[in-house]
């Protein structure tokens, strides 16, 4: 009796329905409504976290001297170039003087003439004082002969009148002698102003440093207060940082930082605060602070360059944390999913200070031991049935 | 054992078609087949041979006429039966040219189904038809699929099949046709055993003369009429 | 009474097996076309819950931030803070670019966002949420990248410090989330060949000339003040509608609320692309059902010998009827149950998300159950006209 070619026939047949059955049973349970979430969970320890500040910088030079003209002009000369290094008072260009030496030498001229025209003017007071005495003598002489009745009143009267008219233009000739000597010293004021004007056409370094640019070259029209060159001492450069207000309460001079030129990403730098901004910007939301190089890296960095300052505040006392991947807001109100059994139950939290890591502080809400959800594969709901797991991800999603 | 009184028929007319253009298949037809006998209906084509085999199976509807199968009058210018289709069951057996076996049912099954339409339960059926397959000498073919086999052994399985439920009557259409004489000789042996040991009607519709000469009595079908004539009864063995 | 169905499906498993198999595929095509179109929705709806937002703020009389551009000052975010309801008001922006990780990069949708703010990722898989207020990014993992992996967004490098998941775009993109100014000027700031060249067309206009005030305006060309949206959580107990009428009426500012916002997205965003699509997936169903029918049939036809034989040794109608249907409706089970296991593996695959919802597969399930016992009607009717004389030559 051969029996075995059907029941051959219906084990091959089991063989190929039943593992189908199987998976469709695998996927009605693992996906859909059925299957429940996969969550990583965690247990509240107390950590004692550093919090931190980030912030954003440029590389920026303390002092900034700009130089150039007081007065608009022509670019004459320029003996320097960018990267120079320069001492303070070298003189590193000079403008276009045009016509300021011959100012300087009608100057001159008027000066001498304004002396002559003294001279003149002394003489002529010294011939109209010889006058006057002689006709102050004269009408006392006649006054005199007026009493002896030897010379008409008359005469004596032309003689008083001849007395005063030389007076009067003697007053004349002194005040033309004052009018000259005032006006030689308006030109030897003058003179002294040529002469300051002139030593201004050169352009002198007010300290010593680097110039960092160089904006007009000579032949070119500079107008007064305009920047010629640029220099700056590069042993002056700080870091101009921004953090954001929310975080920045703990900023206070004196924290250390961390300053990783966006050159040199891989070798952090370390430095200090030195100095808060008064002033923030209401704009950006952003406070200002100054923050200095222990040690200058060699070769100095480039003004204008960014960099990522980390600025370490204080190490906090032990308390419980949280990662921030497992606070949710519900309702208006932040918390965690805490897990009791296999139920979730959303407990709301108050958090304190966080580090740049992610580990948050709770103040209220949590105790050490509590069992909190970090990770989930969709949005949890009090109703979501949940599975544990070691990881997320690295697991196929 | 059933008693059964095999099959008759009076007066039997098909015709196809009306008025002008009707043509008269049958035309006046009368049998008479004993239980027990194995007779042939021998008749060149479109003598109305294959139009008498599908009114005796009761698959088409005589025009006029009466038929007795078994001891029941089920035509009689009528169908007097409703279920046509439970009378074939439970009353006539067919065997044809080929086995036609249900492919997809192994050789018992094939056997069995009939008594299940009938009824049966599964075991009893299947015990029936074990007992049909031993006479048949197949029996050690029971559990094999219909393609397996040969064709005669297939014939044998589907002649088990026709007797199954005892009917009164097997209609055989042409089932030696493709066998050599020796496989031939063979069928029409097994078919006068089981007419005798099942006190079956059997009508044999042939042309192979091969077997003719074994039949006792033998019609003759020619333009939808038919005669009967005594045939040679040769001894089988 | 043995089953002829079973008989017959067991004689020929490996043919009907694989005309199951086959079936399934197509079913399992039909069911992630319907993925596809409730994917489009979801990524719309995902994309207003995962904001975390009770309401937009945006400029007024556009659809934005989503549907539209809109551009709206950022420092007004503080008056909205101020008005009554206003539990925390957050600038954000989108802008739709190429991310580039390493040698590939990613399209992707960057969002600008305050750290600890509304539009901060609603959960996580790995990693922290941002705490820098520069170069950090959470991003999804639909972009490929992995935790520590740096990134590069216009012209500075970010680190990855998180991910998260199904953070996407309406249409489809996979979200980076970077800090606010970060964001802004990246949506600002093109490369550095465009700011050169805008530098020198600002320097050549003559009306600058003075040195100072040159480098004042290149300065004030450099930062971008604008943001794309504010969104705003309201305290409990105030509704939406309230909280929006006095912003629209006196910071003449468009505002919605989250149902608005889904009709502006469902009904308008993705209008055009999901009646594309549905309209595919019915024509997919009615070919699906056309081809299943067929099969029957045409499986039904070659058995026609049997039934006639069936029929001539008396096997009731009722009996064949039932076979025929029997042996359609395991195939649609098969179809079915192929189907849906072949949709859930490829469905993950497709760039877009896919969403099999259980009601569609049930719904699947009945359309499938119905389709063949209708196709298989047709298959009895021919069948049962089989004239059991067929059997008997001629």
């Amino acid at each position: 009796m051969k029996k075995l070619p059907i029941n051959m026939r219906t084990a091959t047949l089991l063989v190929v329905l039943l593992p189908l059955l199987l998976a469709f049973g695998y996927v009605v349970t693992n996906s859909g409504p059925l299957a429940p979430t996969p969550v990583t969970v965690m247990t509240v320890e107390k950590q004692s976290i550093t919090p931190a500040l980030f912030g954003i910088g440029t590389v920026e030079a303390r002092y900034r001297y700009r130089v150039g003209p007081t007065m608009t002009g022509r670019l004459l000369s320029l003996n320097r170039d960018v990267g120079d290094r320069v001492i303070a008072g070298e003189i590193l260009g000079e403008m276009d003087p045009i016509d300021m030496d011959d100012r300087v030498t009608a100057n001159k001229a008027a000066i001498k003439r304004a002396t002559a025209s003294i001279a003149a003017a002394e003489a002529h007071v010294n011939d109209l004082a010889a006058r006057t005495e002689y006709s102050g003598a004269q009408a006392k002489r006649y006054q005199q002969l007026t009493i002896d009745r030897n010379a008409s009143t008359e005469a004596a009267e032309a003689k008083n009148q001849e007395y005063r008219v030389a007076k009067a233009g003697l007053a004349v000739a002194i005040a033309t002698l004052n009018v000259a000597q005032q006006e030689l010293e308006m030109l030897q004021a003058e003179h002294e102003g040529l002469l300051q004007q002139r030593s201004n056409l050169r352009l002198v370094a007010p300290v010593e440093g680097v110039i960092t640019s160089r904006h007009i070259e000579p032949g070119s029209t500079a107008m007064a207060g305009q920047t010629i060159l640029e220099i700056i001492d590069p042993k002056s450069i700080w870091i101009n940082v921004r953090f954001n207000q929310l975080q920045s309460n703990e900023l206070i001079k004196g924290l250390p930082a961390t300053i990783v030129l966006r050159s040199r990403s891989n070798q952090p730098a370390s430095g200090t605060v030195a100095r808060i901004e008064l002033l923030a910007d209401p704009v950006t939301e952003e406070m200002l602070a100054k923050v200095v190089f222990e040690q200058l890296p060699e070769p100095s960095p480039p003004i204008g360059e960014l960099t990522e300052v980390t600025v370490l505040l204080p190490q906090l006392d032990a308390a419980p944390v949280v990662p921030n991947a497992s606070i949710k807001q519900l309702d208006g109100q932040s918390g965690v999913w805490r897990v009791e059994g296999d139920r979730l139950q959303f407990t709301p939290i108050e958090t304190g200070i966080s580090d740049l890591d992610g580990r948050v502080q709770i103040t209220k809400g949590l105790e050490v031991g509590d069992q909190v959800v970090v990770y989930s594969k969709q949005a949890l709901t009090a109703r979501s049935r949940i599975t544990t797991v070691d990881s997320l991800v690295g697991s196929g999603s | 054992m059933k008693e059964h009184t095999g099959i008759f028929i009076e007066g039997m007319r098909k015709r196809y078609g009306e008025g002008d253009t009707a043509v008269d298949a049958l035309k006046d037809v009368n049998m008479r087949v004993m239980p027990g006998e194995v007779i042939g209906l021998i008749g060149p084509s479109g003598s109305g041979k294959s139009t008498l085999l599908k009114c005796l199976g009761a698959v088409v509807e005589p025009t006029a006429g009466r038929m007795t199968l078994g001891n029941k009058v089920i035509y009689d210018n009528g169908w007097l039966i409703k279920d046509l289709r439970a009378l074939r069951r439970d009353n006539i057996g067919f065997v044809f040219q080929a086995p036609y076996l249900i492919p997809f049912l192994d050789v018992t099954d094939n056997v069995a189904l009939l008594p299940m339409l009938a009824g049966r339960s599964n075991a009893e059926s299947r015990k029936r038809a074990v007992e049909l397959l031993e006479a048949l000498d197949v029996a050690h073919r029971a559990k094999a699929m219909p393609s397996q086999l040969s064709g005669g052994e297939q014939q044998r399985v589907a002649i088990a099949r026709a007797l199954v439920n005892q009917p009164p009557v097997i209609l055989a259409d042409e089932p030696t046709a493709p066998l050599d004489s020796q496989r031939a000789l063979s069928v029409i042996r097994i078919l006068n055993q089981m007419a005798q040991q099942y006190q079956t009607a059997i009508i044999v519709v042939t042309h192979d003369e091969k077997i003719i000469p074994t039949f006792k009595r033998i019609y003759h079908i020619r333009d939808g009429g038919t005669h009967e004539e005594v045939g040679e009864g040769k001894d089988l063995e | 009474m043995i089953s002829l169905a079973a008989r017959d499906v067991l004689h020929t498993w490996g043919k009907f097996v694989f005309t199951g198999v086959g079936l399934g595929l197509l079913i399992g095509v039909t069911l992630t076309m319907a993925g596809v179109y409730r994917g489009m929705v979801d990524d719309a709806k995902v994309l207003l819950n995962n904001s975390g937002a009770d309401m937009w703020v945006v400029q007024k009389n556009t659809l934005g931030p989503y549907a539209e551009p809109s551009s709206i000052h950022d420092d007004l975010y503080r008056s909205i803070l101020s008005m009554p309801g206003v539990a925390r008001a957050a600038n954000v922006t989108y802008l739709t670019m190429q991310v580039q990780q390493g040698e590939r990069d990613v399209r992707a949708m960057v969002v600008g966002i305050i750290p600890d703010g509304p539009g901060e990722p609603g959960y996580l898989l790995a990693g922290r949420q941002i705490t820098r207020s520069h170069y950090e990014a959470v991003a999804d993992i639909a972009t490929g990248f992995e935790l520590g992996q740096t990134i590069r967004i216009r012209r500075h490098n970010y680190t990855v410090v998180g991910l998260t998941r199904r953070m996407v775009s309406s249409g489809g993109d996979p979200m980076v989330f970077i800090p606010l100014r970060d964001a802004q000027e990246a949506q600002f700031l093109k490369d550095n060949d465009a700011i050169i060249n805008e530098r020198s067309r600002t320097a050549a206009n003559p009306a600058f000339s003075r040195p100072e005030v040159l480098d004042a305006i290149i300065s004030s060309q450099s930062s971008n003040p604008f943001v794309n949206a504010i969104l705003v959580q309201i305290k409990p107990g105030f509704t939406a509608e309230k909280v929006a009428e006095p912003i629209q009426r006196w910071q003449k500012l468009q505002v919605y609320t989250r149902d608005q916002m889904e009709e502006i997205l469902v009904a308008k965003l993705i209008a055009t692309s999901s009646k594309q699509i549905g309209m595919f997936l019915v024509i997919l169903a009615i070919v699906s059902a056309a081809i299943v029918a067929f099969i029957i049939y045409t499986l039904t036809m070659g058995k026609i010998r049997e039934i006639a034989v069936l029929k001539l040794i008396g096997t009731r109608n009722r009996t064949i009827a039932g076979m025929i249907m029997q042996q359609a409706v395991g195939l649609g089970l098969i179809g079915f149950v192929v189907g849906k296991v072949s949709a859930t593996i490829w469905a993950p695959m497709f760039p877009k998300y896919v969403l099999l919802e259980s009601g569609d597969a049930l719904r699947g399930f009945i359309a499938i159950v119905i389709i063949c016992i209708l196709a298989s009607l047709l298959a009895i009717r021919a069948a049962l006209n089989v004239d059991p004389a067929e059997a008997i030559g001629g």
